[in-house]
């Protein structure tokens, strides 16, 4: 295919040589290190702004109480089927064996590459009415989670059922984002999709009505695991 | 352009009562929930100088930027078209389309694509294209243009809004959000799910890791670029920051000038498509990745005093703090890009020959300028296109014919004072007829343009020489 792609950087260049470009700088000069990761502070933050926008966090006491929960709340929403992660991503020992136990089963979430096989699979995923994640970071400036792609870790997890619970270990919490970048440089180049999520799908383009629960989940459940 | 001129727009905006209930409360919203949102930020001013040095930084070494973001865009996987125009680019997106065997796509927000009418030329090729974002779709399917960058359909009520999509989309009808919201789930669920190309738009692309950043509400954007099987990303070439710390920076006050949250409900930062190890490789997202770059006369205007309008990173805030937004919205602009930005970037973009009245669009209140999160000045530049119009003897007849006739009277002292104390005894005279408390509803030609859509203030009762007169 032919591309302006010399057309285009010669004409830049050329322009640049006239520009007035205000405040333009020959480097962007470095910013002071992010805050150290005081883990109650970050906690506190995360919870307060996740709920304003209307997430539900749960901070159970342990482990055994957090499997309970998961597998309760799982139950209540009606969901035999769920899409999830795959075991090893899911931070709670025993989880799996107890979702096995109380007969919830995971689909097979791996879309196939032919478009016919794409778009069956496609349709049974999004039937699910419950996801199931852990969470790769949580940001407590913002009150936010991150979800790294990967093959055990569907994007559509957190995206297709109307309702995403999330496993977040207190200890992936970060302050900022700034920080989490700086925590793990390469998280661009390990996954095709980082996706931060802060809250449930909304939107309020009717009349500035804030409505959720548009094209992604309409609730999501935070487990803050200790 | 049709040959409807701006003032007959801007007449029709004036006088539609729907569109003056719509704006008010929309503008006036966004404006507090941005104040809030900012004053939550530690140090808002400290970031909002930092976010201006940045982008400042990186357009003025922008060249040396995309060939980085490019190669690393390949590197990982992706294509990387470059588009001259918009003819370009559309031939770019169709032959795509051919090439992937394409039947159906479905879109996320896109300015860019506006810019094309992208839409309009998929219609001619028989593809169908289905537009996600909620306010996107509901002017697609009313057949009109944006009239906000971030809330497209701000000038529909919810009746409006209920009727149409239960017209068009054959949902029940509701005039109620969250009952529509809930029928549009349902039915473009559908769309998503089979379409065959998920096209997007492009808020920051990365420089160091080739990553797309794409911030958006519904999850449409996670959708559309996740379940095609094809993903096109459609990007302004200005559109870079250097690196994933630059782009935290960005984000920081992004959502926050535009909408009021702290960030976004979905930032997606996508970097090629689905991996593919020999292993097994990722469980779901795109199979094919790419990014076209869209110059459009970017690339112009960056060679020009109007540089400092690339700086832009389209939140929308302008919009909402322009008092002539406020009373016109965005239709009456007539460009893809309303409001203070767009009264800049279209004359830039296309050449100030049929734009020329925009730049006059505005009081040079300075209120663009003061809630801008990278405090780019726009008044300096609709002045610079102002002056430009002039010169090319573009400018409204009023300019034209009251300069001069200003320049006659105010050279001569004699006759200036003469003029001002016969004025002042005219306009007091006018609205003592008038009875308007001193406002002039109704000025005598050739200054009845003024008063056509807004009263005049009261004259002082003695002069600003006499009374300075008296002081003494």
């Amino acid at each position: 295919m032919q591309d302006s792609r010399q057309i285009v950087l010669d004409r830049i260049r050329s322009s640049l040589k006239t520009s007035v470009l205000p405040m333009a700088r020959a480097s962007i000069p470095p910013r002071e290190a992010a805050p150290s990761r005081d883990y109650a502070a970050m906690s506190q933050s995360f919870q307060r702004d996740m709920e304003t926008v209307g997430a539900k966090i749960h901070r159970p006491a342990n482990d055994f109480a957090a499997v309970d929960l998961v597998v309760d709340l799982i139950q209540e929403l009606g969901g035999n089927d769920i899409l999830a992660w795959d075991d090893a991503e899911l931070p709670l020992a025993g989880l799996p064996y107890a979702l096995h136990k109380a007969g919830i089963r995971r689909a097979d979430h791996r879309i196939p590459n032919d478009d016919i096989g794409r778009k069956q699979k496609l349709a049974a995923l999004g039937a699910l009415r419950v996801g199931l994640t852990g969470a790769s970071a949580g940001l407590a400036d913002t009150g936010t989670l991150a979800m790294i792609s990967s093959p055990t870790r569907p994007r559509l997890a957190s995206l297709l059922p109307m309702t995403h619970i999330a496993l977040l270990p207190i200890n992936r919490l970060y302050p900022t984002m700034a920080a989490f970048f700086a925590a793990h440089p390469a998280v661009t180049q390990d996954a095709s999709n980082l996706v931060f999520i802060s809250g449930p799908s909304r939107t309020a383009d009717i009349e500035m009505t804030l409505t959720v629960g548009v094209h992604g989940p309409k609730y999501i459940h935070v487990v803050l695991c200790p | 352009m049709s040959n409807v001129t701006f003032y007959d727009r801007v007449e029709d905006a004036l006088n539609n009562e729907q569109l003056k209930v719509a704006l008010t409360r929309t503008t006036s919203k966004l404006g507090g929930l941005r104040l809030n949102a900012l004053a939550s930020l530690p140090d808002a001013d400290g970031v909002r100088d930092r976010a201006r040095l940045i982008r400042a930084h990186t357009i003025s070494k922008l060249a040396d930027y995309l060939e980085q973001f490019a190669a690393n865009v390949e590197k990982m996987g992706g294509h990387v078209h470059f588009a001259d125009d918009a003819a370009d680019a559309n031939r770019i997106v169709l032959e795509l389309a051919k090439q992937y065997d394409i039947k159906t796509v479905v879109k996320g927000k896109s300015m860019v694509s506006e810019e094309m009418h992208l839409n309009h030329e998929f219609e001619e090729m028989g593809v169908t294209v289905w537009e996600s974002d909620l306010g996107e779709r509901i002017v697609q399917e009313a057949g009109e243009m944006p009239s906000h960058i971030i809330a497209p359909a701000i000038h529909y009520t919810r009746e409006q809004v209920g009727d149409l999509l239960h017209d068009k989309l054959k949902i029940p009808l509701s005039h109620d959000p969250a009952v529509i919201v809930g029928h549009v789930r349902e039915k473009l669920r559908q769309e998503f799910l089979v379409a065959d190309m998920g096209i997007t738009g492009v808020n920051f692309g990365v420089a160091e890791t080739g990553t797309i950043a794409l911030v958006e509400n519904e999850g449409n954007g996670r959708l559309t670029s996740t379940a095609p099987r094809v993903h096109v990303a459609l990007m302004g070439i200005e559109r870079i920051v250097p690196t994933l710390d630059d782009l935290s920076v960005m984000l920081q006050v992004l959502a926050r000038s535009a909408t009021g949250q702290k960030l976004s409900v979905y930032t997606n930062l996508l970097t090629g498509p689905r991996r593919k190890s020999q292993t097994t490789g990722e469980a779901d997202g795109p199979d094919a990745l790419h990014v076209v770059i869209v110059d459009n006369g970017r690339s112009k205007v960056l060679g020009t005093e109007l540089a400092e309008i690339l700086y832009c990173i389209r939140c929308g805030a302008c919009l909402n703090a322009c008092p002539v937004y406020q009373q016109i919205g965005g239709h009456a602009y007539g460009s893809v890009y309303p409001g203070p930005v767009g009264a800049v970037l279209t004359p830039g973009l296309r050449g100030i020959g049929p734009w020329a009245e925009l730049p006059h669009a505005s009081s040079l209140c300075g209120a663009c300028k003061e809630v801008c999160p990278v405090r780019i000045d726009i008044p300096r530049m609709l002045l610079k296109l102002r002056e430009e119009g002039h010169e090319k003897g573009l400018a409204p007849a009023w300019v034209k014919m009251g300069l001069p006739m200003y320049r006659f009277v105010a050279t001569k002292p004699a006759l200036f004072k003469f003029a001002i104390k016969a004025s002042g005894f005219g306009a007091r005279m006018l609205a003592k007829m008038q009875g308007n408390g001193g406002w002039l509803n109704k000025l005598p030609p050739p200054l009845s343009g003024w008063t056509e859509h807004r009263d005049f203030p009261p004259f002082a009762a003695k002069s600003f020489s006499e009374q300075f007169k008296n002081r003494k």
